[in-house]
C-alpha cells in the first residue's frame, strides 16, 4: 500500500513537472537559450551582415569603460530613476493612503488613476508630445496665459529628462498605487486603535505603524521601480530620439541604437550584459538594506 | 459544498483517479508542447533568393508618403506593360533598414530594394548587393553613360557599380514669394527676387525679420533650419569643408573651413538674428504657415507645400554662402541582393529600367531625376521647383562615402545642434565631435 502510494506520489510529481513542461520549454527557448547566447555575442565582433564574427574576448566590455556615450547613457539613466523612482513611489502612496479613507467615489477615482497604466508606451508618449509642444501644448499654453514664458520641454538639453520623468510618472502611478492600497489594507485596524490610544498623531502613526508594516510593499515597489528605470526606453526612442544633447540618452536607448541602428550586436549585447549586472547589484543592495533591517527589527 | 484545501493529503484511491483523469491532460499537454517545437523551425527565415510566390517582382522601399502612390502607379504600369506582377511592399522607413538588413542577413530578401545614397558603402562593404555590370552589359540599349556622374558615382563602392540611381534631392531654397513682394525684394519684372550671394541672403533675410510687437521675439523670421545635419553639409561644401577628410580616413569639422562655415551658421542665430534658435520651433511648419521666408529643405519636401493652401512658395538653388557652390543631395538607389537567382535578376532589372526610363513620372512626386535625356525634356522644364533645384545637381554633395557614415552622423546631429543652441563653441564642439567620430573610424 505504502509503495503504490509512494509511486502514486511520484507519478503526481512527474504529472506536475509535465505539466509546467511548456511553460520551462517556453522559458528556456525564449529567455535563457538568448541570455546564454547574447553573452556569447558579447564575446565576438558581431556584425549582422558581417559573415566573419571573430572571437574577441572581453574587448567589447573592454570599449564600454573607454566609450564616453556609455557613460552619458549611465548617467542619464541614473538620473531618470532618481527623478520618478522616490517621487514616483512618495505620490503612488499619497494616492493610496487618499483612496484608503475610504473616500467617496473611490472606485472612479480608482479607475481615473489607474488608466494611464493600460496605455501603451507609444499612446503615453504621442499624448505627452501633443502636452510638451512648445507651440501648440496646453502646458505651454496654460504657461503664456500666467504670463510666463513658454518653455522647451523636450528640445532643451536641461528640461528633456525631467519632462520624461514626469510623464512616466503620470503613467506609472496608478499600478503602484494599488499594489500600496492592497498593503495599506492589509494593516491590521487594532495596530492604528493601539498608537491612538498611546497618543499617537497622524504623522507618528504615519511613521510607526503605516512605514513598518508596508515595508515588504515598499520593498517590493522601490525594487520594481528601480529595474523599470533602469530600462527605460520608450519614452526617450518615441520623444526625442536620446537627445537633445544625448541628455535622454538612456542605456536601453544605447543599447538599442548599437544594436539596431548600427548592427554592431556584439558591442549592443555586452552594453545590454553591464546594465544588467548594475540592475542585479542595486536590487541586491536593495533587498540587503531593506531586509536586514527587518531583521534587526526582529531581533 | 467547499472545496478541500490544495495541500490536503488525497486518500489513495482519489488519487489514483486522479492520475487518471490527469493523463488526458497530459496528453493535451505534451502535444502542445511538441506542437510549439515543431513550430520552432518553421520560423526561420527562407533561403535567399527563394521564388516568390506567383513569380512576382518583390520590391520593397519606404515610400510612404504621396511618393507611394505614385510609385505604385508606375508599378501597375509596368505590370500592364510587361506582364511581369509585382509585389511591392512599402515600410516606413524608419524601420525599413532594420528589416531590410535582418532579411539581406538571415534570408528572405527581396527582388529588388531601395537603399538611400549615404547607405550603399556600408551595405556594400558587407558585399550584400549584386554588381549592375552584368545587367547593364546585358542590355545594350540602356545608356549608363546617361546618368549624371556625380549620382552614378555615389552608386559605386570600390570600383564596382552596385545600384542604380532613380533619382537625386538636393537640397535647394524654399522661400514665399508672397513676403518677398511684400518686403519689396523683387526683380525689375516685380517677381520675388531670390538671393543669389550671402550678401544677397543676409539683406533679404533682415527685411523679412519682423518683430512686430517689439518684444524681441520675432513674429516672422527671414531664414530657419531646418534638417541640421543636412543643412550643415550644405554650407560646409560650400567652404570645401566636408564631415570627414577626402580618404574618409579622418573626421574634418575641426579643420578651419569647416569652422568657419559653422560660424556662418551660428552667426546667424546669434549676430544676424535673423534666424531663430532650433529650439521648440518646427521650422518647416514656420515656413507653411507663412511665419519663416526662407528654408532650405530637400525637394521632396514640395508635395508638403503644394498641398498647403494660400502658401506662395518657389524654389531656387541654395545661395553662395562660401567660396563654392555646393549642396547637399540625396539619393534613391536601386539595388539587388547578391545571392538573386539570374533569372530573377533579369526581371528585376527589367523593372529598374522602367523605373529609370520613367523616371520624370517619378519626379512630378518631388525628385530630380538622374538621366540627362529626361533632365533636358519639356515636360520637366514645367516642374518649376525641380527645375531649379537640378541645376545644382554638378555640385551636389553626398553624405561621405564610408561604411562608417551611419555611425558617425549621429555625433554630427549633436554637434551642430550644440553650436546652434549656443551650449557649445564650434570648435568645442566640432573637437568632441570629431573624437568620437574618429574613434569610430579607428575600429576595424
Amino acid at each position: 500500500m505504502s509503495a503504490s502510494l509512494s509511486s502514486a506520489r511520484r507519478q503526481e510529481a512527474a504529472t506536475g513537472y509535465l505539466f509546467a513542461l511548456p511553460y520551462l520549454l517556453l522559458f528556456l527557448v525564449f529567455m535563457v537559450g538568448p541570455m546564454a547566447y547574447g553573452f556569447y555575442i558579447s564575446l565576438h565582433e558581431w556584425h549582422i551582415l558581417g559573415r566573419q564574427k571573430p572571437f574577441v574576448g572581453l574587448a567589447n566590455y573592454r570599449a564600454l569603460l573607454a566609450d564616453d556615450l556609455f557613460g552619458i547613457a549611465m548617467l542619464n539613466t541614473a538620473y531618470f530613476a532618481l527623478l520618478t523612482v522616490i517621487p514616483g513611489n512618495a505620490l503612488s502612496l499619497l494616492l493610496a493612503m487618499g483612496l484608503n479613507a475610504r473616500i467617496r467615489g473611490e472606485t472612479a477615482l480608482k479607475t481615473a488613476f489607474y488608466l494611464p497604466v493600460v496605455l501603451s508606451v507609444a499612446v503615453v508618449a504621442i499624448i505627452w508630445r501633443w502636452a510638451y509642444s512648445t507651440e501648440f501644448g496646453w502646458i505651454n499654453h496654460y504657461l503664456r496665459l500666467l504670463g510666463l514664458p513658454p518653455a522647451a520641454w523636450l528640445n532643451s538639453p536641461k528640461l528633456a529628462m525631467p519632462s520624461l520623468a514626469l510623464m512616466s510618472i503620470w503613467w506609472g502611478a496608478g499600478g503602484q498605487m494599488l499594489i500600496y492600497l492592497a498593503g495599506l489594507r492589509g494593516i491590521p485596524e487594532e495596530l492604528y486603535e493601539a498608537a491612538m490610544i498611546d497618543g499617537a498623531g497622524a504623522r507618528a502613526r504615519f511613521r510607526h505603524v503605516t512605514l513598518p508594516m508596508l515595508r515588504p510593499t515598499l520593498l517590493f515597489c522601490l525594487v520594481m521601480a528601480v529595474i523599470g528605470s533602469s530600462q527605460v526606453f520608450g519614452q526617450s526612442y518615441i520623444l526625442t530620439a536620446g537627445g537633445p544633447l544625448y541628455s535622454t540618452l538612456t542605456v536601453a536607448l544605447y543599447m538599442y541604437q548599437t544594436g539596431f541602428s548600427l548592427y554592431r550586436l556584439g558591442y549592443a549585447c555586452a552594453v545590454a550584459y553591464a546594465l544588467f549586472v548594475v540592475v542585479l547589484g542595486i536590487t541586491l543592495v536593495q533587498f540587503r538594506l531593506l531586509y536586514a533591517r527587518r531583521e534587526g527589527e526582529a531581533r | 459544498m467547499s472545496r478541500p484545501p490544495t495541500n490536503t493529503p488525497a486518500p489513495p484511491g482519489a488519487l489514483a483517479a486522479r492520475l487518471r483523469r490527469s493523463r488526458a491532460a497530459l496528453g493535451a499537454v505534451l502535444g502542445l508542447g511538441i506542437a510549439l517545437l515543431a513550430l520552432l523551425p518553421a520560423s526561420c527565415g527562407r533561403a535567399p533568393g527563394t521564388v516568390a510566390e506567383g513569380g512576382a517582382i518583390r520590391f520593397w522601399n519606404g515610400f510612404t508618403g504621396p511618393d507611394g502612390a505614385t510609385m505604385e502607379r508606375m508599378t501597375k504600369r509596368f505590370t500592364a506593360e510587361t506582364g511581369i506582377p509585382v509585389r511591392m511592399q512599402i515600410i516606413p522607413w524608419a524601420t525599413y533598414y532594420d528589416k531590410l538588413t535582418l532579411s539581406l542577413a538571415y534570408g528572405d530578401a527581396p527582388d529588388l530594394f531601395v537603399c538611400h545614397a549615404n547607405r550603399i558603402a556600408e551595405f556594400a562593404r558587407y558585399q550584400v548587393f549584386a554588381p549592375i555590370a552584368p545587367l547593364l552589359a546585358a542590355d545594350p540599349s540602356f545608356d549608363v553613360d546617361d546618368i549624371i556622374p556625380r549620382v552614378r558615382s555615389a552608386a559605386t563602392y570600390c570600383g564596382t557599380q552596385v545600384a542604380l540611381p532613380l533619382d537625386c534631392h538636393p537640397q535647394g531654397l524654399y522661400y514665399n514669394a508672397r513676403l518677398f513682394r511684400e518686403a519689396g525684394i523683387v526683380d525689375a519684372g516685380g517677381r520675388a527676387a531670390p538671393p543669389r550671394t550671402l550678401d544677397e541672403f543676409l539683406a533679404a533675410a533682415r527685411r523679412l525679420t519682423r518683430d512686430e510687437d517689439g518684444d524681441g521675439q520675432p513674429e516672422q523670421w527671414g531664414f530657419a533650419f531646418t534638417w541640421l545635419r543636412t543643412n550643415w553639409i550644405t554650407f560646409l561644401s560650400q567652404f570645401g569643408a566636408g564631415i570627414l577628410t577626402p580618404d574618409l580616413s579622418r573626421a574634418a569639422l575641426a579643420e578651419p573651413p569647416a569652422l568657419e562655415a559653422t560660424r556662418l551658421m551660428r552667426d546667424l542665430i546669434y549676430r544676424y538674428r535673423v534666424a531663430p534658435k532650433p529650439e521648440g520651433i518646427d521650422a518647416w511648419m514656420g515656413f507653411r504657415q507663412g511665419r519663416v521666408a526662407m528654408a532650405i529643405e530637400g525637394i521632396y519636401m514640395i508635395s508638403s507645400l503644394q498641398t498647403q493652401p494660400g502658401l506662395s512658395y518657389a524654389g531656387a538653388p541654395v545661395p553662395r554662402f562660401g567660396p563654392n557652390p555646393g549642396v547637399w543631395g540625396g539619393s534613391h538607389m536601386l539595388c539587388l541582393p547578391r545571392d538573386l537567382p539570374a533569372e530573377r535578376q533579369a526581371r528585376a532589372w527589367r523593372l529598374m529600367r522602367y523605373l529609370s526610363d520613367h523616371s520624370l513620372d517619378w519626379a512630378a512626386g518631388g525628385q530630380v531625376p538622374v538621366r540627362r535625356s529626361l533632365l533636358r525634356t519639356a515636360r520637366f522644364r514645367r516642374m518649376t521647383v525641380q527645375y531649379q533645384f537640378s541645376h545644382q545637381l554638378p555640385y551636389v554633395v553626398f553624405e561621405p562615402p564610408s561604411p562608417k557614415s551611419n555611425e558617425v552622423t549621429p555625433f554630427v546631429d549633436s554637434a551642430i545642434q550644440a553650436v546652434l543652441l549656443g551650449i557649445q563653441s564650434p570648435r568645442a564642439a566640432a573637437a568632441d565631435a570629431s573624437r568620437r567620430i574618429n574613434q569610430v573610424l579607428e575600429r576595424p
